[in-house]
């Protein structure tokens, strides 16, 4: 098949930055990294990218398709060539590029080294010398979080390192949360301190674009929430992300529903919310801030409490409430349609035994 | 990695130099697990373990080397999960043990179907702990040898360009294998033989080279790896008809014969025309969605995402792909060669614990024990000496060679000649060999050779040039392919992966049961014997 890409290349001796389109023949099951080795060799050898498994684990061909970061040994390019697009493939975003779509991973390693990216056992050591009794389902809950490669394509795209590149981001918060949630590490509320500085746990604006682009199903942001459940569980709350969090827990376990009027005081502390007094004075003026005493109470007040109750008595806080382990697994599953036969009309052969006789004429094969 | 971390622990400084990321070593791309007798699904005994890996070595292995793998290999892997490794668990909370091919007892611990990504990242985690400098995207290119000793590598430095020369008392090879000799394999774009090669030009003897392991369920058409753990989860191969043939080849362990056997059992059914575009089914339909998605997860994107498979209701269409070498540089069971302070472990070296056949699930497992103990050794080693003394002349000869090859404005492409020998690789020294072809092969690897020498690097700047070190590894792979088609056709038997069915089609203990050694001598690979180390199991014929 006919394949075009635009390709950004970045000369680092000049720092000249070109979009160049190159047009291959490559075979049908071609992906998006084998179309870029096509090019190296045949067109332009001076092509600089990076490679090596070309099967979705080494995490080294992450790169942007169009705006998006994706892994490029991932991509097949079938759909793509026949519906006569023109992809702009170009380096991933918040890490500098050092040549075409090479980028500096530097970056990205300080922030996973930042984490203490290694298990803390403490004291407690298997007393056999063997290893540790750990049920599955506490494995499962951290499952997602031991996917990953550490391609950088959260990192890419994450929004809040846009504007902080001092953020520890999603990639190593994702990390953190795997030692976090290991029943093995022993540093859980050290862990927990170190990640709700400045520029950790707090930070992120939720705007999920780490789960979106994350080629192995990791989910960033949902770590990153967990560590928040389980850092306000431990009481490591000191950050205002932390205590944001906390008043929409308590304001909706008392009346029900949000007092936004306290939500600043609460989150800010008095003495800095004195300071925007100017601001809420013209938030009254306009009726946009509420000030009756005692607060309204909404009238199904006893589900919200309710509900409170039940992830208490439930024992859900922390991260294992916030997601299980079935619920890790199941992102797993996509693609699964239960109820389908795997040995309907038009399927392959039922398996027997030489001598056996064949369950079904076979119908020609997949 | 374990090699650099038991170095630093015995007290050594030292560095890592690869040439990707540390976490983008094809280890991590290992899915299926890892050996040792720890006896938790089943009874078990390191004996055990060394019998079967014997028997799957078709006898080639050296039994004290495999004797010392199969009794410390318990507590590696205890350790590892001490370090955090990510394993699959029983009912008990202990460490889940599966049955693999050939094996007398489920002893595969494993994590899902990533176990090389879980343990690549333990490794590295605990390399961050103790600050283990690693000199990243340093390729790796010339041994220092000076004085009759090891005293470090020439490397090129990918991202800012330039050689690098870095000085050591010690030097250990972990550069794994060189499956791109092949069109189909299993191995990534990085596996290209550099360090064997590098020992092999400093004058070192490679043992056992012809021995090329064929994975028997690599997928059609890209070739990426489908783990062993799909049949030791209990799925079936088939034929176009649906008839699970393996019964017809191995009565007894049907899809979980050794490697070979499965290898050479679905080329036959390719070759006599059963199979479906020149591939044979992998079965998991039986299992069922929760298993195959709580135990094959990665098996099972692999065969969506480049088949278009979803093993839930179809077959996977797989074949034989190159996979592993069983040979490499020789090494004695501390991981020492010949060449003082040179150390080597993992693929590319040949303890030799897996013969002519590695068992599933082993070469994990000998990356850790074996990685170990090198690290250890070398340090011990290392810390006795006094500094290194690296000559200027030696960074110099290395410029002058690169500048040759950076200097070419014509000549050919490499991947040209990458291709062509891929091809006739996979053609002429496969599954099954036969003595005109390989000796054709040998032909076409010295014409290859010949090409090789006017090879063509377009790009010539400093900043991430891969087209420089793609260019260096072709010529990696050709010296090494050049040693395994050599013995192939040297060995007039057949043995373990080395299959000669048309002239040669038994094994001959009395002539053969020896190691191949070669040596680079005047520009060419020259062939030698040596004795096997036999211990408590005599030969007997292999049945499955």
């Amino acid at each position: 098949m006919q394949v075009a890409l635009k390709i950004w290349r970045y000369d680092s001796s000049t720092g000249n930055r070109a979009l160049k389109e190159y047009e291959i023949d490559a075979p049908e099951e071609a992906t998006l990294l084998d179309c870029l080795d096509i090019v190296k060799d045949k067109v332009d050898g001076s092509l600089a990218y990076r490679k090596s498994c070309r099967m979705m684990i080494c995490g080294s061909c992450g790169m942007r398709m169009n705006g998006a970061a994706v892994l490029a040994c991932k991509v097949r390019m079938y759909d793509i060539a026949q519906a006569g697009e023109i992809p702009t493939i170009s380096a991933m975003g918040n890490l500098p590029i050092v040549r075409d779509l090479v980028v500096d991973m530097e970056p990205f390693w300080e922030k996973f080294k930042a984490m203490k990216p290694y298990l803390q056992p403490g004291y407690d050591r298997p007393e056999d010398g063997k290893e540790y009794r750990i049920p599955q389902e506490r494995m499962n809950a951290i499952h997602k979080e031991a996917l990953c490669i550490n391609c950088g394509c959260c990192v890419s795209e994450c929004n809040a390192m846009e504007s902080d590149p001092e953020f520890l981001g999603p990639q190593a918060l994702a990390k953190g949360m795997r030692f976090v949630g290991d029943p093995r590490d022993d540093a859980t509320v050290e862990r927990l301190e170190d990640y709700s500085g400045q520029h950790g746990i707090w930070e992120c604006t939720r705007c999920y674009f780490c789960t979106e682009r994350c080629p192995k199903g990791v989910d960033p942001r949902e770590a990153i929430a967990k560590l928040g459940a389980e850092a306000i569980k431990e009481g490591v709350d000191r950050d205002m992300g932390a205590k944001h969090a906390k008043w929409f827990i308590r304001s909706t376990e008392t009346t029900g529903w949000l007092r936004e009027t306290e939500l600043v005081p609460k989150t800010q502390g008095v003495v800095s919310s004195v300071k925007q007094m100017k601001f809420a004075m013209k938030l009254i003026t306009h009726n946009k801030a509420g000030l009756s005493f005692p607060p309204h109470v909404a009238r199904d007040v006893g589900e919200a409490r309710g509900l409170h109750k039940l992830v208490q008595d439930q024992d859900r806080q922390g991260y294992l409430g916030h997601v299980q382990g079935e619920h890790a697994l199941a992102k797993l599953a996509h693609g699964y349609q239960p109820g389908r036969d795997p040995y309907g009309p038009g399927s392959f052969p039922k398996p027997y035994l030489p001598g056996e006789e064949p369950t079904r004429e076979p119908e020609g094969g997949a | 990695m374990r090699a650099a971390i038991a170095a630093h622990d015995a007290g050594a400084d030292v560095v890592m130099i690869s040439k990707l990321h540390p976490t983008r070593s094809h280890s991590g791309a290992a899915e299926g697990g890892i050996n040792a007798a720890l006896g938790n699904a089943a009874e078990d005994s390191p004996e055990s373990h060394a019998f079967d890996t014997v028997k799957g070595s078709d006898y080639l292995g050296d039994q004290d080397s495999i004797e010392i793998f199969t009794r410390e290999a318990p507590g590696d892997i205890y350790q590892l999960e001490n370090w955090g490794a990510f394993f699959s668990r029983d009912e008990d909370g202990r460490l889940a043990q599966r049955p693999f091919g050939a094996a007398g007892s489920p002893r595969t611990i494993f994590a899902a179907d990533i176990t090389g990504h879980v343990l690549i990242q333990v490794l590295y985690e605990q390399v961050c702990k103790r600050d283990i400098k690693v000199y990243e995207e340093f390729f790796a290119w010339q041994l220092v040898v000076d004085d009759g000793r090891c005293q470090g590598v020439v490397c090129w430095d990918l991202l800012n360009g330039g050689l690098k020369t870095v000085g050591g008392k010690a030097v250990v090879l972990a550069t794994g294998g060189a499956g791109r000799q092949y069109r189909a394999t299993t191995n990534a774009y990085a596996c290209t033989g550099d360090g064997t090669a590098m020992a092999l030009r400093a004058g070192l003897p490679l043992k056992d080279m012809e021995f090329m392991q064929f994975h028997p369920t690599t997928l059609y058409p890209s070739g990426v790896l489908i783990t062993e753990g799909c049949r030791g989860e209990g799925g079936f191969l088939i034929n176009k008809d649906g008839e699970r043939f393996m019964k017809r080849y191995a009565p007894n362990a049907l899809e979980l014969a050794s490697r070979d056997v499965v290898s050479r059992s679905e080329q036959t059914e390719i070759d006599e025309g059963r199979g479906v575009h020149g591939s044979v089914m992998l079965d998991l339909r039986h299992l069922g969605a929760e298993r195959i998605i709580e135990r094959l997860p990665g098996s099972r994107e692999n065969a969506q995402t480049f088949a278009g498979v979803d093993p839930i209701y179809e077959p996977i269409p797989v074949r034989p792909g190159a996979h592993y070498h069983m040979g490499g540089i020789e090494t004695d069971s501390d991981g020492a060669t010949e060449l003082t302070g040179l150390y080597a472990a993992g693929e590319c070296a040949c303890v030799s614990v897996h013969g002519a056949n590695r068992l599933g699930g082993n070469s994990l497992m000998e990356t850790i024990t074996f990685g170990r103990r090198s690290g250890t050794a070398a340090a011990e080693w290392a810390l006795t000496q006094a500094a290194v003394n690296v000559t200027e002349a030696v960074e110099h000869d290395a410029k002058r060679e690169l500048k040759q090859l950076l200097d070419r404005e014509t000549g050919e492409r490499p991947w040209k000649i990458r291709d062509e020998l891929g091809e006739t690789m996979l053609e002429n020294f496969g599954v099954f060999r036969r003595e005109e072809k390989m000796v054709r092969q040998e032909h076409v690897i010295q014409e290859l050779r010949e090409r090789y020498r006017n090879v063509h690097v377009e790009d010539k700047g400093d900043v991430f040039n891969s087209d420089l070190t793609q260019a260096i590894e072709l010529g990696n792979m050709l010296d090494t392919a050049w040693c395994m088609v050599q013995a192939g056709v040297a060995r007039k038997e057949s043995r373990g992966a080395h299959a000669r069915p048309h002239d040669y089609p038994t094994r001959d203990d009395a002539n053969f049961l020896k190691h191949s050694i070669s040596r680079w001598v005047d520009g060419k690979p020259e062939l030698s014997y040596k004795e096997v180390r036999m211990g408590k199991w005599e030969p007997e014929e292999r049945k499955y």
